[in-house]
C-alpha cells in the first residue's frame, strides 16, 4: 500500500512538484469553476483557451520564445477579451455567452493572422503550454501566486459576486458594486485559466477547474459546502491522477483528468443531491 | 588551319547550344535543412535550392503552404529524405503535379529501427515497420546520400557532370576528415561515461557508428505528451548507472529536460541539433559544422 | 408635511414612446399610497424611474436628497436565480448590505434581527431551506423578510401578492401596516382593488396620465375607473412627437 500510495512522492522530486502544481491550482481554480458552473458558464474555459492566442503571439513577436512574455501577452489578451464581452453584455441587450463567442472568434482569428505573418511554422500554443511533470521554480512559484490571488480576491468580493449571481437587480438598487465584481471574477478566470494553461496544459487547466465543481454538485446543497468539497476533488485528482501516471505510464495531464472524470460520473451515480441512484434506489419520504 | 577555325566555330556553337550559357541553374526541392546542405555542396552554383522545412522547423510535423506546392511544382528534383521522416509530402507533391524527379536521398542505406522504449513512442513515423528516419546522424551514411545526390543531379543535368563528380569528391573527402575527427573526439572519452540523455530519440544512427548511448524520455515524435512512469524511469536510470550529461534540443520543451537534470544531479549541457540545421547565425548552419558542433557539446560535457 | 418624493412634469417611457406622461404631484412622507391602473399604465414603469433604474425622458423626480440606502425596492417579477445554492437565512441577510457591507461582520445583534425578521413573516424553520425549494409564498415572505431588515425610509412594492393565497397576503399586509405605523414613506402597485379599498387611505389611479389622486373612496369611482380604461394601452407606432415635450 505504502509503496503504491506514498513511495513514488517520496522517491521522485518530480512527482512532489507536480503534486504542488496540482494542488495550487486546485486551490485557485476549482472556487473559481464552481462559480462558472452556477454562472453558466462551464463553457467559457474552453473558449479562452482560444482567446489568449493574440497575446501570446504578440509576446513572441516581442521576445521570440520568452515564456514569460508569451504568457502575459496571454494574459492580458484574455483580460481583454473577458473583460470585454463582460462589459457589452451588461451595457447592451447581448447576452454574456454571445457576446463572448462573438469576442474570442475575433480574438482566435486575430492571432493565427499574426503568426502567420511571422511566417513561423512552430505551434505557438504548443510550446506554450507546458507539462505537469517539468514544474520548475518560476512555474511554481506563479501557481503558488495565483491561488493566493485567486482566495484571497475571492473572499474580497464573496459578499457582491453571491448577490451579483442570485439577485443582479437587488444588488444593482443597493449598491454599484455589481458590474467591478464582474469584472474582477472574469479576471481572476483568465488568471487561472493561462496559469493553469502555461503550466500544466489546456486539457488540464480546464479540466481541473470545471469537473470537481461539477461534481460537488452532487453532493452538497451549500455553497461554501461546494467550493471546499471541490477543492478536495480537485486534489484528489490530482494526487490519484499522478500516481495513474506513475504506476501505469499513461501520459500525466490526462490521466488526472480522466480520474477527475470518474469522480464526477460516480458522482452523476451516487451523489445523494439529484444524482440518479434515487431512480434506482427508492428512498421513502418524511412525515412532514 | 581551316579545320581547326572549323572546329573552333563548332565548338563555340555547341556551347552556344549548351544549357550552361544562359546560367540558368537548376531548380531543386530539399524538404529539409540538412538534406538541402548536402544538395548545395553537391550542386554548388549549377543549382538553386530551395528548403521546404525551414531551420528550427520540424519536419515530422510540417503543414505545406500553398507557396511550397509552386516551389514543388517548379522543381526538376525533389530531393527527400525517405524511410518515413516526410509522412506530408506525398500530398504535396501529387497536389504540386510537378514533373520533377523525386530522390530519395536514403536510397542504399541499411535503415535502422527505432529504439522503442514502451508504448509506441515512434508512432508519427514509418507506417511499416517503425524505421528510424535520421539516417544522416552516421557519416558514413552521408557518403551514400552524396552519391545519389550525385548520380540524381547528373541524370537531370548531364552538362554538369564533371562539376558535380568534383563537387562530390571534394565533399567526400571533407566527409572523411570529420569522421576521423568524431571518433576521435569520442575515443577520448571514457568508455564508462559514453551515454547521454536528450530529449530527441533521434541518435539512434549516431550511436550505433560511434558508440555513445543515447537515452531519451521521451519518442521521437514532438508531440507524445509524458508519463510519469517514463520520466521516474529515466531519472532512475540516471541514477543508478551515473549517466553524466543531459542535452536539450532544438525542438521540445526543454523545462522537462531541466527538471530531469536537477533531480538527478547530471550536467545540463548545451544545445545539440538532431533534425535540421541553425540558421545562418548560428552554431551548425552547415552538416558538418553540425556534427562538429555536437560532437564538442559531448565531448565537453562528458570529459569534464 | 414634507414630500418624501415631488413629482415635476415627469415623462418616462422607451424608446421616446411614453409609460408615464406628464406627472405632476408629491407623496408626503409617512405615506401609503397605492398605485392602481389598466395593463400598461406605466405603474412598474413609474416605480422604476424612482428608485433610478430608469432616466426620465422629460422632467424630474426629486427625492428630497434621500440617498440610494434608504430606498427599498421589491420589483414584480424578481429575477432571482432560485437554482443557486443559497439557503433562506443567506437570501434574507442580504438586506443588512448597508451596514454590513463589503466584508463587516454580522454581529450578535444583528443574528438576532434576522432570525426575527424570518419569524415576522412567519417562515421560522426555514433558515436552512435552500431557495429552490421555496413554494411562490414563501419566496415572497422572505423577500419581505429581507425588505424588513434592509430599514428603508421609502418603500417600494410592485405587485406584493401576485398570486398569493389568502393567509400570505394577510400576515404580508399586516406587515406594511406595521411599517406604516412606523411612519416609513410606501408605495405599493396592485390590481386587487378591494384591498386597496380596505387598507390604503390614498391611491394614484394612473393610465399613463394621472388620472385621479387622493383620498382612496375619492379616486376610485366607477367614473374614474371607466376613465382609465378608456385609455390606450398600446404604443402607437406612428404617434406624433408630443407638443407639451417643449
Amino acid at each position: 500500500m505504502y509503496d503504491y500510495l506514498i513511495s513514488p512522492f517520496i522517491e521522485f522530486e518530480f512527482m512532489r512538484r507536480a503534486l504542488v502544481g496540482a494542488f495550487a491550482l486546485a486551490l485557485g481554480g476549482a472556487p473559481v469553476g464552481v462559480f462558472l458552473m452556477l454562472r453558466r458558464m462551464s463553457l467559457t474555459g474552453d473558449a479562452m483557451a482560444h482567446a489568449i492566442l493574440p497575446g501570446a503571439a504578440v509576446g513572441f513577436l516581442f521576445a521570440g520564445l520568452n515564456l514569460f512574455a508569451m504568457t502575459a501577452g496571454g494574459i492580458v489578451a484574455g483580460v481583454t477579451v473577458a473583460v470585454g464581452a463582460g462589459l457589452i453584455a451588461r451595457s447592451t441587450g447581448m447576452k454574456e455567452d454571445a457576446s463572448l463567442a462573438a469576442f474570442y472568434l475575433v480574438s482566435l482569428a486575430l492571432g493565427v493572422l499574426i503568426v502567420s505573418l511571422r511566417g513561423s511554422n512552430i505551434d505557438l500554443l504548443h510550446v506554450l503550454f507546458g507539462t505537469v511533470l517539468a514544474l520548475d521554480d518560476a512555474t511554481l512559484l506563479l501557481l503558488a501566486a495565483i491561488a493566493t490571488i485567486s482566495l484571497l480576491a475571492l473572499a474580497l468580493i464573496w459578499r457582491p459576486l453571491v448577490l451579483e449571481c442570485v439577485d443582479p437587480n437587488f444588488l444593482r438598487s443597493v449598491s454599484r458594486s455589481g458590474a467591478p465584481t464582474h469584472l474582477v471574477f472574469l479576471a481572476l478566470m483568465v488568471l487561472n485559466l493561462v496559469g493553469g494553461f502555461h503550466a500544466l496544459g489546456t486539457l488540464l487547466a480546464v479540466g481541473i477547474m470545471m469537473l470537481p465543481a461539477a461534481a460537488a454538485r452532487f453532493w452538497v446543497k451549500e455553497l461554501t459546502a461546494m467550493i471546499v468539497l471541490a477543492i478536495v476533488l480537485a486534489i484528489l485528482s490530482g494526487y490519484l491522477g499522478l500516481l495513474l501516471s506513475y504506476h501505469s505510464g499513461a501520459a500525466a495531464g490526462p490521466a488526472i483528468i480522466l480520474v477527475a472524470g470518474i469522480l464526477y460520473a460516480g458522482s452523476v451515480l451516487f451523489g445523494p443531491v439529484g444524482g440518479l441512484k434515487r431512480h434506482f434506489i427508492p428512498v421513502r419520504h418524511l412525515e412532514a | 588551319m581551316i579545320a581547326r577555325s572549323v572546329l573552333a566555330a563548332l565548338f563555340a556553337l555547341m556551347l552556344g547550344v549548351s544549357p550552361v550559357s544562359a546560367q540558368e541553374k537548376v531548380p531543386v526541392v530539399a524538404t529539409f535543412s540538412i538534406l538541402a546542405d548536402f544538395v548545395k555542396n553537391v550542386g554548388g552554383d549549377r543549382v538553386a535550392v530551395s528548403t521546404l522545412v525551414q531551420p528550427n522547423g520540424d519536419a515530422h510535423v510540417y503543414q505545406p503552404s500553398p507557396a511550397d506546392a509552386k516551389t514543388v511544382a517548379d522543381a526538376k528534383i525533389v530531393f527527400m529524405n525517405g524511410l518515413g521522416l516526410e509522412g506530408w509530402l506525398d500530398r504535396l507533391i501529387r497536389a504540386s503535379g510537378t514533373k520533377g524527379a523525386v530522390v530519395i536521398g536514403t536510397k542504399g542505406i541499411k535503415p535502422q529501427e527505432m529504439k522503442d522504449e514502451d508504448g509506441g513512442h515512434g508512432k508519427e513515423h514509418a507506417r511499416e515497420h517503425k524505421l528510424d528516419p535520421h539516417a544522416w546522424q552516421s557519416i558514413a551514411n552521408v557518403k551514400i546520400y552524396t552519391a545519389n545526390i550525385r548520380d540524381a543531379l547528373i541524370a537531370a543535368d548531364p552538362g554538369g557532370r564533371k562539376i558535380y563528380e568534383e563537387n562530390a569528391a571534394d565533399y567526400l573527402k571533407r566527409l572523411t576528415a570529420l569522421e576521423k575527427e568524431v571518433k576521435e573526439a569520442v575515443a577520448k572519452i571514457a568508455p564508462a561515461k559514453r551515454r547521454v540523455i536528450t530529449t530527441h530519440d533521434a541518435f539512434g544512427y549516431f550511436a550505433k557508428a560511434y558508440g555513445i548511448e543515447f537515452i531519451a524520455p521521451q519518442g521521437v515524435s514532438t508531440e507524445t505528451e509524458a508519463s510519469a512512469k517514463d520520466v521516474a524511469k529515466i531519472i532512475r536510470q540516471i541514477k543508478a548507472q551515473k549517466i553524466p550529461a543531459v542535452f536539450m534540443e532544438n525542438i521540445s520543451d526543454p523545462r522537462l529536460m531541466q527538471q530531469i537534470a536537477k533531480e538527478t544531479g547530471a550536467k545540463v549541457g548545451g544545445t545539440v541539433y538532431s533534425d535540421s540545421l541553425s540558421d545562418e547565425k548560428g552554431p551548425a548552419s552547415t552538416y558538418i559544422d553540425m556534427m562538429r558542433h555536437n560532437i564538442r557539446q559531448f565531448s565537453a560535457a562528458l570529459t569534464s | 408635511m414634507t414630500a418624501a418624493l415631488e413629482f415635476k412634469n415627469l415623462t418616462l417611457g422607451y424608446d421616446r414612446h411614453p409609460a408615464v406622461h406628464h406627472l405632476n404631484g408629491k407623496v408626503a412622507e409617512g405615506a401609503l399610497l397605492a398605485v392602481v391602473g389598466p395593463n400598461g399604465a406605466g405603474k412598474s414603469t413609474l416605480l422604476k424611474g424612482i428608485v433610478g433604474a430608469l432616466d426620465p425622458l422629460t422632467g424630474e423626480i426629486d427625492r428630497n436628497g434621500a440617498k440610494k440606502e434608504t430606498i427599498a425596492y421589491l420589483p414584480q417579477l424578481a429575477e432571482i436565480d432560485r437554482s443557486f445554492p443559497i439557503d433562506v437565512y443567506d437570501l434574507v441577510a442580504m438586506g443588512l448590505w448597508h451596514s454590513a457591507g463589503l466584508f463587516g461582520g454580522i454581529g450578535r445583534a444583528q443574528k438576532r434581527n434576522i432570525e426575527q425578521a424570518i419569524s415576522t413573516v412567519g417562515l421560522d424553520g426555514f433558515e436552512n431551506r435552500s431557495i429552490g425549494t421555496l413554494s411562490g409564498g414563501q419566496m415572497q415572505r422572505a423577500l419581505f423578510a429581507r425588505l424588513l431588515l434592509q430599514d428603508a425610509r421609502l418603500i417600494l412594492l410592485d405587485e406584493p401578492f401576485a398570486a398569493l393565497d389568502e393567509n400570505t397576503i394577510a400576515d404580508l399586509s399586516a406587515l406594511i401596516a406595521r411599517w406604516h405605523g412606523e411612519r416609513r414613506t410606501i408605495i405599493t402597485v396592485l390590481h386587487d382593488l378591494d384591498l386597496v379599498r380596505s387598507r390604503f387611505p390614498e391611491s394614484l389611479l394612473l393610465a399613463r396620465e394621472a388620472v385621479a389622486w387622493g383620498k382612496t373612496n375619492e379616486v376610485l369611482t366607477a367614473d374614474n375607473l371607466a376613465k382609465a380604461k378608456r385609455m390606450c394601452e398600446v404604443f402607437h407606432p406612428d404617434a406624433p412627437v408630443c407638443e407639451a415635450a417643449a
